[in-house]
């Protein structure tokens, strides 16, 4: 540094204010959207207009309001006449319901597994990581059509099965991490005290990880919206009269030429949900942990 | 090296035996397939002759090993939709779908590492941040919500190319581009990452230092070594355009065999879910496998002493 001129030096520095300047507009604007989506999530059924599955037969495929439609459905209908804004509101509702249970069961899943591979070693841990293994390799979208297909399909089913995805990077996160975390004095002072597994992994080690948990679920988070959309589009994941995001691209494909609206907020919401999580992601990560990358 | 290919082949063979066990846990121990194949009004003497036929009224076990030896004998049933061998049902969709994932990774590979080795270079500069948000967009759009916007575009805006369906060169451009942009962008931005840990490290500045022509210093000394990571991400890829390939083949009408699993999912035709799951997992592991191969190409470091557990 001390070779460089001052002019140079601020130019550089100038630089990288601006882009972090950039990014931070970004990360509140992605913050402010979540926030968005959690709030119409929660609030959705006293948000939406009308019942979302209340047929309105007069004014089927009615436009949204400035571009021809009337403001009695703000955001146009579907086929049906069903209101589209009420449908838009539940569906996300149904997409965050959904993705946020998966991702909690695939982080319990992954973290337990985790714990157990570091815990046991031998064998346990070489059936688990053969699983990791195994799950890293398969696309899981065929994995999950498979299951789906024959299980049936119920909503709880689809979550349980979502929550699959993903399993794997917890637990290979939590066992390389509490593999260290054991060495380390204040496991072996607990562990000297007579504290029991349970107590050591669930009260010392799962909090000193936690940082890391929590961004890797933020990363796994978006991915599992877009499986719940791609599964819904493909009519497998949640079924009529039920709605969600990616029902809502699925069956506006139908009507793509003669009524775009059915499908064109739905994708812009999937979109910049899965956009805003990505971002905030990263920040996390780079604020709270460097180690993942 | 014989270590090396002993412990690859033993992994693809226990990854091949897991598919093949969760096939069979999943799609028999779930429900009885005689019950979802016939139509209700069927009756019991008719749903029992059925069981007989397809061998579903011996124990699970039996079942299985009886699956297990047929599997190995490369007999994977029949499609129990139009009686044919799941094999060649399977099979006959094979090229059709790789007419779309083979220009499709081609498309990945050639757009998204130059673009990504690119914008490294220009760190911070406007065509850096160009590519960036670009890719960001790339990745989180979802590829059937592409693909559905290149046909309102280019298909019933711009009448080019057809919505949908099978049969000339005209009809591979929008799904190959579907799937191709949404790779790519990964691809891209994973390169560039790789491309910046490179560049950082103290060997770069030692080969700048000692006056080595930056384009030499790039190409013989960063692109080698960004090689590897991108390498790994390559490999993973195949499995998220297998994954596209379903999706898109769908938005697509493309009768390949993304479409072909979706009906077989939805008709509950065993034989040829079953036979779909090896195949991805085949494809899977040859690629696994030519990476592990390519990764001593690039780095002679690993030749010989990658023998146990890598991946």
């Amino acid at each position: 540094m001390a070779e460089m001129s001052a002019g140079q030096m601020s130019f550089a520095h100038v630089k990288k204010k601006r882009v972090l300047r950039w990014r931070n507009v970004a990360v509140q604007g992605a913050i402010a959207w979540l926030a968005l989506m959690l709030v119409i999530a929660i609030l959705a059924d006293r948000l939406a207009p009308y019942d979302y599955a209340a047929l309105d037969l007069r004014h089927r495929l009615a436009a949204p309001i400035g571009f021809g439609g009337h403001v009695s459905h703000l955001f146009g209908t579907d086929e049906l006449g069903r209101d589209l804004l009420a449908r838009l509101l539940i569906s996300i509702r149904m997409s965050l319901f959904i993705a946020f249970g998966a991702t909690l069961i695939g982080a319990c899943l992954g973290t337990t597994l985790g714990f157990l591979a570091a815990h046991f070693r031998g064998w346990v841990e070489q059936v688990i990581l053969a699983c990791v293994d195994f799950q890293a390799s398969m696309p899981f979208l065929v994995l999950a059509l498979a299951v789906l297909a024959f299980v049936g399909n119920s909503l709880l089913l689809f979550v349980a099965l979502l929550g699959l995805h993903g399993w794997e990077r917890y637990a290979r996160v939590t066992r390389a991490l509490a593999m260290s975390a054991n060495t380390q004095g204040y496991v072996v002072a607990v562990r000297q005290l007579g504290a029991g597994p349970c107590r050591l992994y669930l009260r010392h080690i799962l909090p000193n990880i936690a940082s890391t948990l929590i961004v890797t679920m933020t990363l796994a988070f978006p991915d599992i919206i877009l499986l719940e959309s791609g599964l819904s589009f493909l009519g497998l994941g949640v079924q009529p009269p039920l709605t969600s995001l990616g029902n809502m691209v699925g069956y506006g494909r139908d009507y793509l030429t003669r009524a775009p609206w059915i499908l064109v907020p739905s994708s812009l919401i999937i979109s910049l949900t899965t956009l805003s999580i990505s971002l905030v992601g990263d920040w996390l990560r780079d604020r709270m942990d460097k180690t993942l990358s | 090296m014989t270590r090396f290919i002993m412990t690859r082949v033993a992994r693809a063979v226990l990854t091949i035996a897991m598919v093949v066990t969760f096939a069979f846990v999943v799609l028999r121990a779930s429900g009885d397939p005689a019950r979802a194949m016939l139509s209700p009004e069927t009756s019991a003497d008719a749903v029992e002759a059925f069981r007989k036929a397809w061998g579903l009224d011996a124990p699970l076990w039996v079942q299985y090993v009886k699956y297990l030896l047929a599997v190995v004998h490369g007999d994977l049933g029949q499609s129990m939709r139009d009686g044919r061998t799941a094999a060649t049902v399977v099979a006959e969709r094979i090229p059709v779908t790789l007419m779309l994932t083979a220009p499709a990774l081609a498309l990945n590979l050639l757009l998204g590492i130059p673009a990504g080795i690119y914008a490294a270079l220009k760190r911070d500069s406007f065509t850096d941040r160009l590519v960036m948000m670009v890719t960001v967009a790339g990745f989180t759009v979802p590829s059937f919500v592409l693909g559905l916007v290149l046909v309102l575009a280019f298909a019933v805006e711009l009448p080019w190319f057809p919505s949908g369906g099978a049969g000339s060169v005209r009809h591979m451009v929008l799904p190959v581009v579907t799937l191709g942009l949404g790779g790519a962008a990964v691809l891209a931005r994973f390169t560039r990452s790789a491309m910046l840990e490179v560049l950082g490290q103290a060997y770069i500045r030692t080969a700048s230092a000692k006056g080595v022509p930056w384009r030499r210093v790039v190409t013989g000394h960063a692109l080698p070594n960004a090689a590897i990571p991108v390498l790994t991400i390559v490999g993973l890829m195949v499995g998220n355009l297998i994954a596209g390939t379903v999706l898109v083949e769908s938005v697509f009408s493309w009768p390949g065999i993304g479409s072909l699993l979706v009906v077989s999912v939805v008709s509950r035709d065993l034989a040829v879910v079953q036979c779909i799951l090896l195949l991805v997992a085949a494809a899977m592991i040859a690629t696994n496998l030519a990476v592990d191969l390519l990764y001593g190409m690039f780095d002679p470091r690993l030749r010989d002493t990658r023998s146990a557990g890598g991946a």
